[in-house]
């Protein structure tokens, strides 16, 4: 496999049926048909997961990795995602839930939610106290957001908050913690997050903004909810949440904004929506704005293509259980140890996050310029409906292609239809 | 040496297109692989522009030309022209009508953004006929 774009996103020969329709929803057009299978070009993919969401068939899904890898360490950790607790029905607590979640093999269950409240802490105590950090200051959060920029806001990647997510977060203080708890070395704790994400499956694999990830792997939600199933309802519960209010919003849009106790903050979601407002921010358009959460999927994370329960219902619930946890409330000393840990570099992105400039035509201006005019002339000739049928997701592209060399067998066959003469001759 | 050259429409009082235009020219520039802080400023001139004559003209054209060392961003629009080049160019001052004011256009940031945003800039403009924008942008040496 060529780690250099390993994605957790893949295909399933078998089911997948040329069918077009994922070619349409990639928001990075990294989608074409090939032999009649939709194959991900593996540079432009930014592993949104719309593509899995949207296939009829269930052709495409995530590699994750699977529960024999609790073999692989002396102590397990579980750190689920805190879209877990909005998956069952309201009638389940969420010790229940955490406790159903060690059930399936774990040594200890760690929730995420020390992750969101320390990055409100750091944010909201230093990063918009301090003037010389760029505005607005753009979420880390979702990494499908983050290669969205990579790719297509290159010029906005200095305002993204240098802190880690809050699963990074969790999984690096319950390590930590866990060896001198139990003597274990870090090599022989297993840290496996239960994710709702596929994007967070290929950051495990290939950071950004880090060097290395504290997680050791990564199950999808998908896969665990059924053994959960299993062990609900079934014997002693374990009182263990910590999560506050703030924490159980936090995976919701709008959730990490809202604590910070700013006016001036925009939340978003659903990745078209996301390009769109990113591309006014680019422009200076969106004056006075302090914080900026962009969230590839509508809802938030509890619309992850990894989740069981509707985006909608799921936010529902967590809101409902949201109601029975205190608020948090962290002391003047803890925010300061935080901030700490921050500017320690224990927490923070300390590796920079590089543009990659996968649109362009050529690394030669010349040459691109030239190309363009190639495609220029070849659209005049094409029909203009971006129906797919040629493999690429527009008219536009299968003339990028061709003039890239990256096709040299399709042809148009909508051109030779009189149906579709389009006026032309 | 190869150049390219593109041309678009504008129309007046089009508030749902507007941006389109700025938009397109943003997306040619990234995928000819010009550096971003450079789409940027072209981006937000073109903007500027565009809504300029969508806000204050009859209708006119951008057209924007790319050469290997230089963007250049035309705008002519037909339309009242403006009466006082040197006093539209002051930061704040606007003959934006309230309408389009509630649209939260018309800051009298217009001309002053564009020209920050360029290395040339030149507006000429006749009373009664209509205004002449040019922007260029050069590329960095090694581009």
């Amino acid at each position: 496999m060529n780690e250099k774009y390993f994605h957790s996103v893949v295909l399933n020969e078998d089911r997948c049926v040329g069918c077009t329709s994922c070619l349409k929803v990639c928001p990075t057009e990294a989608i074409r048909l090939k032999e009649g299978k939709a194959r991900i070009i593996g540079e432009k993919c930014i592993d949104c997961g719309e593509c899995i969401r949207i296939c009829p068939n269930h052709a495409k899904s995530a590699v994750t990795d699977n529960i024999g890898i609790l073999k692989k360490y002396k102590y397990t950790i579980a750190i689920p995602s805190l879209v877990l607790y909005g998956q069952f029905r309201s009638n389940v607590g969420i010790n229940e839930m955490l406790t159903a979640v060690k059930k399936v093999g774990f040594d200890e269950v760690y929730e995420a939610s020390i992750g969101t409240e320390i990055i409100t802490n750091v944010v909201k105590n230093h990063m918009l106290k301090d003037n010389k950090i760029k505005r607005p200051i753009i979420n880390s959060t979702c990494p499908a957001t983050l290669r969205l920029i990579q790719i297509r806001f290159p010029e906005l990647l200095p305002n993204i908050a240098d802190i880690e997510t809050p699963i990074e977060i969790a999984a690096r203080l319950a390590k930590v913690e866990t060896a001198k708890k139990t003597g274990f070395s870090m090599d022989e704790i297993g840290v496996v997050f239960i994710s709702p994400c596929t994007a967070r499956m290929t950051s495990s694999r290939n950071p950004l903004g880090i060097e290395k990830s504290y997680i050791d792997g990564v199950l999808s939600m998908k896969d665990v909810y059924g053994m959960m199933l299993r062990n609900l309802n079934n014997g002693k519960v374990d009182v263990m949440t910590r999560s506050t209010k703030e924490s159980l919003l936090w995976p919701i849009t709008g959730g990490q904004g809202e604590p910070l106790g700013i006016e001036n903050y925009l939340a978003v979601d659903g990745i078209n929506e996301v390009i769109k407002v990113l591309e006014e921010i680019e422009m200076d358009k969106l004056d006075g704005l302090e914080f900026f959460e962009g969230m590839a999927c509508v809802g938030g994370c509890v619309g992850g293509p990894l989740t069981i329960e509707n985006p909608f219902i799921a936010r529902s619930r967590m809101k409902a259980l949201s109601k029975g946890l205190p608020n948090s409330a962290a002391g003047e000393e803890e925010i300061k140890v935080q901030i700490e840990m921050y500017k320690e570099g224990f927490i923070r992105l300390t590796e920079p996050i590089e543009p990659r400039a996968v649109m362009r035509l050529d690394d030669d201006i010349s040459k691109s310029i030239k190309k363009m005019e190639m495609i220029k002339e070849m659209l005049k000739d094409l029909p203009g409906i971006d129906c797919g049928v040629c493999g690429a997701p527009t008219c536009k592209a299968f003339a990028e292609d061709i003039v890239k060399g990256n096709n040299r067998d399709e042809v148009c066959m909508v051109k030779s239809m009189k149906s579709f003469n389009n006026g032309k001759a | 040496m190869e150049d390219i050259k593109y041309v678009f429409e504008v129309e007046k009082d089009d508030f749902v297109r507007a941006g389109e235009t700025s938009s397109k020219i943003k997306k040619t520039l990234r995928e000819l692989g010009i550096d971003s802080s450079i789409i940027r400023k072209i981006s937000i001139a073109t903007y500027e522009a565009e809504m300029n004559i969508v806000i204050h003209s009859l209708g006119g054209e951008i057209v924007l030309e790319i050469t290997p060392g230089t963007i250049k961003i035309t705008a002519s629009d037909r339309g009242p022209g403006i009466a006082d080049v040197e006093l539209a160019m002051k930061e704040g001052y606007s003959t934006a009508s309230d309408r389009v004011r509630e649209m939260g256009f018309g800051a009298g940031m217009g001309l002053p953004n564009m020209k920050k945003c360029s290395d040339r800039f030149c507006v000429t403009s006749s009373e009664g006929k209509g205004t002449y924008i040019v922007i260029e942008v050069d590329l960095k040496a090694g581009e």
